[in-house]
């Protein structure tokens, strides 16, 4: 137990432990930030790793034509959005399985991306980066947080925005409401599928621009494996969050500083049990439910389709 | 103004005019088409054929919204606020353009004073109880500043008392502010009192139309049923007070109780009381009416007898014998058979066939080793399709397939062939239309007679006066009342559905 | 008399609409499909040609096809049971790994004959395999944890347990495999204990084929004609009318989960017993996404068991047909696209049917009031 302290102590006074869970972390909060929109709304989008996958490997395709990073990115988060526009419009207008149409997409866009990718072979590289002023001399947190390649700083946008869209505008209120209380909704004049459906999209732009982010900002060269279940992670830190935006991004950062253990350790010069840590966000994940899933208030119609005049 | 539809196959060629300043009364019978000729109103349902004029231009009206931008708005029975969301939040919801905050709260406090609806904007609707919800519905209707406010059943949901306050405050908005109401319902008594004009509809038409003033209850009663009948009116019902008192058969026997509830408390997950010290019985043979206001408990009663909650504390005794409901099944065992209040919920599989659903009550009965005996299982079903004449393609029938009646003949066929001990009927008769209606009443008395004793839980208060021969009465899960029907009436009642004690 | 003639009519009009529908709606899948591979210069019928050789038209392929259809038919079997009782399993991948961990380490551990090995080798898989959906199950059940997200989370946590096995001696790793060797493989099973193949007109597949074909066609009759299960749809569709009726909602849904697990956990037995995967050891990576797979044979089959067993044949012959891809200069993960994009053409028919269904039985309730 001691020596467990004595781990966690030295990882959390070496400044590299912060830098290397923040950016496992933004690649989570992108994601989860739009997942989180999406279950508000009432639909559980497992397809959100496909949706990044398929943003990262825009995003090198767009960096590897033109050679900027702001394309890049902007191919990754049109990518996550024709992803999602898949799982809205099958799961949301034609009725299908939401769970069926993710599981699918995800081995598809898996295929897809790896047998292109390995045509057509994109070259990339890390965009560079930048140090803000006087923030990023803050000890131990500052170079994580304000030290970054820039597109990291996106993250500082995406987050209020999509807190502000969903709840201080009217949309928000309505997407709330689809997610509670369709019928409800419903005859309040919403049309509760097309607010589903605007959610899933907003959820497939941030989780594209996050798989640019991972492609760009942090691995710099594209694999078909370059996802690694975080999209499983994002979604299962909105879970673990309770459905609160605050809540999902402390789930990231928490998961994102497990996931660095995996870098941070063996530069400490600590014996690791790689497989263990592999497991450890799905471990703690489940042990957080079994604990907490009865106590937390999940969106009513979480998961439920709506049809009008069915149940 | 003037409104007007034309051939409608679901209310079939329905003409409707609704008058500036006017309460209009749409009388009928459940399933007689109001519920859907009100849904076309605010485009919930969209009409196959016919014409909806407004001030006297001709409209088309696709969904809620159009409506609401024509001025046309309605209070819904059942399911339009999120309760998850605040007071404010709902009041906003559908609205269009931007949202803000303390705009929509202001008008929200001040609408609340010029109707005397008084509520605060900050609460959570899951935290209020029935009653103030309806008021949150109003407001939000209210506040679009409808020309045209629709009502559908709201007292439903009202002790007689609140029912008052309600119907003068809309006198005031149809007097001091010429907006129209119309007031969708079934019940006679209030046509009569607050309406000026009244249509009648049955089987999807308008059959009858008086000014109110010149309108009489036997008359309207009439018009809505089509016939002479003995009728669920207050007059007729307050007219045969001792129906049963002669009536051996049904009068409770000597034995012992056959369902016993003893200090039942139920407590919702959040923490809130739902059942609180409940005690009562049901004797053999005999049929024990529970009246309240809709919320208050009746539901929860049904599903402890069907086995979907259990009790915090208390017990329930089935011919003497302590039953434990939370273990599945246990309740079907001692010998309670249920018709549930929303049968989709909870009493029948959709996408199963009649003949499934038929053999939910005996299970292995229809199988030999685990095997199902196909065969057996369907001279079975086709038998008691003949008895209760069910209408259906046959035993392989999806049930979803079936009208609301004949699914509603399979929950009662399946309930009285398990040879029950006590049968609790939960709104048994609710969105049924008239001949069905009369077919369950006569089932149930039957059933009485047989020795089984039955719960009847309704929210209509001219249903329990009609059949029961015991009335117990319920407020916020807890007993204020109970009475022979021979001591009862309206007002005793209603003021013990509000909470009064005796 | 007349309105027979007129429904029977309506029926095989209605009949060929579902044919149609799925037909087309496949060929949409197969022209993409061919567009991408058009898209990085390769001709689509050379691909085709390819693929069709590769699984079946060459002399012995077709042997191989069925190996790898059975475990599919195995995990798409189990499927049907979860979904039927409406849980949503999707961690067969995990399931079928650790259940073919428990075979492997039974396989050498495992005193006398080779047949009663055997025996064993295959329960332990079942074990296994329902023993981490059954992980799963009780999460559901017990601390009302979305079983979606434990089953998928679990495939990760399976794979690292493997890994770790496959380190290790005492667990997996073969004896005479020294520690820091890249490849990390359990024991070989001993000739006596895999699973005798049949050979036939110069192919050859393992018995196991027969025993996969006999417990698709059990299931399918199980869940339509006994009481079991009766009772799992009863719960799939209304668990209150169950629960009211005596059928409890846990005790089903525990068993199908278990059983759901079980026949993942025997797919993964079948694999490594059967020849066609990994030569009778396990390695690093063996599940090879047959879970996957044989989860997606499933939803396709629509969750009808006699379907299972075609689907799972011609998802197997993309696998086993993209052996031949090399010579054509393709990737062969243009089977992965292929795959997919039929999986997600496959998915429409069924929707848009019951979206007609729903439009004509609204239009029938209309004209009934």
């Amino acid at each position: 137990m001691g020596g467990l302290i004595s781990v966690v102590w030295d990882v959390a006074s070496t400044d590299s432990a912060y830098t290397a869970a923040a950016r496992f972390a933004v690649v989570l909060a992108f994601a989860a930030t739009g997942e989180w929109v999406a279950e508000r709304a009432g639909t559980l989008n497992i397809s959100v790793e496909a949706m990044i996958l398929a943003g990262a490997f825009a995003a090198a395709m767009g960096y590897h034509t033109t050679g900027s990073v702001a394309v890049g990115l902007a191919c990754g988060t049109v990518a996550g959005a024709m992803v999602a526009s898949v799982q809205a419009e099958m799961s949301h207008r034609l009725t299908a399985d939401q769970f069926v149409v993710g599981l699918t997409l995800n081995i598809l866009v898996l295929g897809v991306v790896g047998f292109l990718g390995s045509e057509w072979e994109p070259s990339t590289r890390t965009a560079s980066v930048v140090e803000i002023p006087l923030l990023v001399d803050v000890p131990l947190v500052g170079p994580a947080l304000f030290g970054q390649p820039w597109p990291f700083y996106l993250i500082y946008l995406v987050v209020p925005l999509c807190a502000w869209l969903v709840h201080r505008t009217r949309w928000g209120l309505e997407v709330r409401s689809v997610g509670e209380n369709p019928q409800a909704a419903d005859v309040s004049g919403i049309d509760v599928n097309r607010r589903r459906r605007q959610s899933i999209y907003l959820g497939g732009l941030t989780a594209g621009l996050g798989g640019g982010y991972l492609l760009l900002g942090q691995v710099g060269r594209f694999d078909p494996g370059i996802v690694a279940g975080r999209g499983f992670i994002a979604l299962v830190a909105v879970i673990f969050g309770g459905w609160t935006l605050r809540g999902a991004i402390f789930g990231c950062l928490l998961f994102g500083s497990v996931l660095s253990f995996r870098l941070t350790l063996p530069g400490l010069g600590y014996e690791l049990n790689n497989e263990m840590l592999s497991s450890l966000p799905a471990l703690v994940t489940i042990v957080a439910m079994a604990l907490f899933a009865h106590a937390v208030r999940q969106p009513e119609a979480l998961a439920r389709p709506f049809i009008r005049g069915l149940k | 103004m003037s409104k007007r539809f034309g051939a409608v196959s679901a209310c079939d060629a329905v003409d409707i005019e609704i008058h500036r300043g006017e309460i209009h009364g749409i009388l009928g019978e459940n399933g007689a088409g109001k519920s859907t000729l009100m849904k076309m109103l605010i485009g919930l349902v969209v009409p196959d054929s016919g014409s909806i004029f407004v001030d006297g231009a001709s409209v088309r009206i696709a969904d809620p919204v159009a409506a609401a931008s024509l001025g046309i708005g309605m209070v819904h029975q059942h399911f339009s606020l999120v309760e998850a969301l605040t007071v404010w939040e709902n009041v906003a919801l559908g609205d269009s353009g931007r949202l803000s905050q303390t705009g929509v709260r202001n008008a929200v406090g001040e609408l609340s004073e010029r109707y005397g609806l008084r509520i605060d904007p900050d609460a959570r609707v899951a935290d209020l109880p029935v009653g103030l919800r309806q008021r949150v519905e109003i407001l939000k209707c209210l506040r679009r500043e409808p020309d045209i406010l629709i009502f559908d059943e709201p007292t439903s949901v009202l002790t007689p008392e609140e029912s008052e306050d309600l119907f003068h405050s809309l006198r005031g908005v149809v007097e001091q502010e010429g907006r129209s109401v119309a007031l969708v319902s079934h019940k006679l008594t209030e046509m009569l009192e607050v309406t000026d004009r009244v249509t009648i509809m049955r089987n999807g038409l308008v059959v009858d139309r008086y000014m109110t003033a010149d309108a009489d209850a036997g008359m309207l009663a009439r018009a809505m049923v089509g016939r002479d009948v003995r009728l669920r009116s207050t007059e007729v019902s307050e007219a045969i007070p001792d129906m049963h008192a002669g009536d051996d058969g049904a009068t409770p026997g000597v034995d012992g109780p056959v369902l016993e509830f003893r200090k039942i408390e139920v407590r919702e997950p959040g923490g809130s009381m739902e059942l609180d010290d409940l005690t009562f019985s049901l004797k053999p043979g005999e049929i024990l009416g529970l009246a309240g206001v809709e919320g208050n408990g009746q539901r929860v009663i049904a599903d402890l007898l069907s086995g979907l909650r259990r009790p915090s504390s208390g017990e329930i005794l089935v011919d003497g014998v302590e039953v434990d409901v939370s273990q599945a099944g246990a309740a079907l065992r001692a010998g309670i058979a249920v018709i549930p209040e929303d049968r989709h919920d909870s009493g029948i599989v959709l996408e199963m066939s009649v003949a499934e659903n038929l053999m939910l009550s005996d299970q292995s009965g229809m199988a030999t080793r685990g095997i199902i005996n196909g065969a057996a299982l369907a001279v079975a079903a086709s038998d008691l399709i003949d008895r209760f004449s069910i209408m259906c393609t046959g035993p392989d029938a999806l049930m979803w397939t079936l009208s609301g009646g004949n699914q509603q003949r399979v929950v009662l066929a399946r309930e009285i062939t398990a040879d029950p001990a006590v049968l609790v009927a939960a709104q048994p008769t609710r969105g049924l239309d008239v001949g069905a209606i009369e077919y369950m009443t006569d089932q149930l008395r039957r059933v009485a007679r047989s020795g089984v004793g039955i719960l009847l839980i309704s929210s209509e208060l001219d249903e329990i006066l009609e059949l029961a021969d015991r009335i117990v009465v319920i407020f916020m899960g807890q007993v204020t009342g109970e009475m022979a029907r021979s001591e009862a009436n309206r007002e005793k009642i209603g003021r013990l559905m509000g909470g009064d004690l005796l | 008399m007349s309105a027979q003639p007129t429904a029977e009519r309506g029926a095989r009009s209605r009949l060929m609409e579902v044919v149609l529908l799925y037909a087309g709606c496949a060929l949409g899948a197969l022209v993409i499909s061919g567009l991408i591979v058009e898209a990085v210069g390769a001709d689509w019928s050379t691909v085709g040609g390819a693929l069709l050789n590769g699984s079946v038209l060459k002399p012995g392929r077709w042997g191989g096809t069925i190996g790898v259809t059975i475990p599919l038919a195995m995990v798409a079997i189990g499927t049907i049971i979860s979904t039927k009782v409406g849980l949503v399993n999707i961690g067969q991948e995990g399931q079928l790994l650790v259940g073919a961990a428990f075979a492997t380490y039974f396989s050498t551990r495992v005193p006398g004959p080779g047949p009663f090995v055997l025996i064993v080798v295959l329960a332990a898989g079942v074990v296994g395999g329902a023993l981490w959906s059954g992980l799963a199950g009780g999460l559901r059940y017990w601390r009302k944890v979305p079983e979606v997200l434990t089953t998928l989370l679990l495939v990760s946590v399976a794979s690292n347990l493997v890994g770790y096995g496959l380190k290790h001696h005492w667990l997996l790793l073969d004896a005479e495999a020294k520690l820091g060797n890249r490849n990390l493989v359990s024991e070989q099973l001993p000739p006596d204990t895999r699973l005798p193949r049949i050979t036939m007109w110069g192919n050859d597949f393992p018995i196991s084929a027969v025993l996969a074909v006999c417990l698709v066609l059990l299931v399918g009759w199980m869940l339509s004609r006994t009481l079991w299960g009766y009772r799992l749809t009863v719960v799939g569709h209304n668990r209150k009318v169950a629960r009211r009726f005596g059928i409890s909602e846990s005790a089903q849904g525990m068993i199908a989960m278990l059983a759901s697990g079980g026949f993942a956990g025997l797919a993964g037995a079948f694999m490594l017993t059967g020849g066609d995967f990994a030569n009778y050891r396990m390695v690093s990576g063996f599940s090879v996404s047959i879970g996957w797979v044989g989860l997606l044979v499933a939803l396709v089959a629509n969750n009808r068991a006699l379907a299972v067993i075609p689907m799972a044949f011609v998802f197997a012959s993309l696998r086993t047909g993209s052996g031949f891809l090399a010579s054509t200069g393709i990737e062969r993960r243009v089977t992965d696209v292929v795959q997919g994009l039929i999986v997600l053409a496959l998915l429409l028919p069924p929707a848009i049917m019951f979206i007609g269904e729903r439009r004509r039985a609204l239009a029938a309730a209309r004209s009934r009031v």
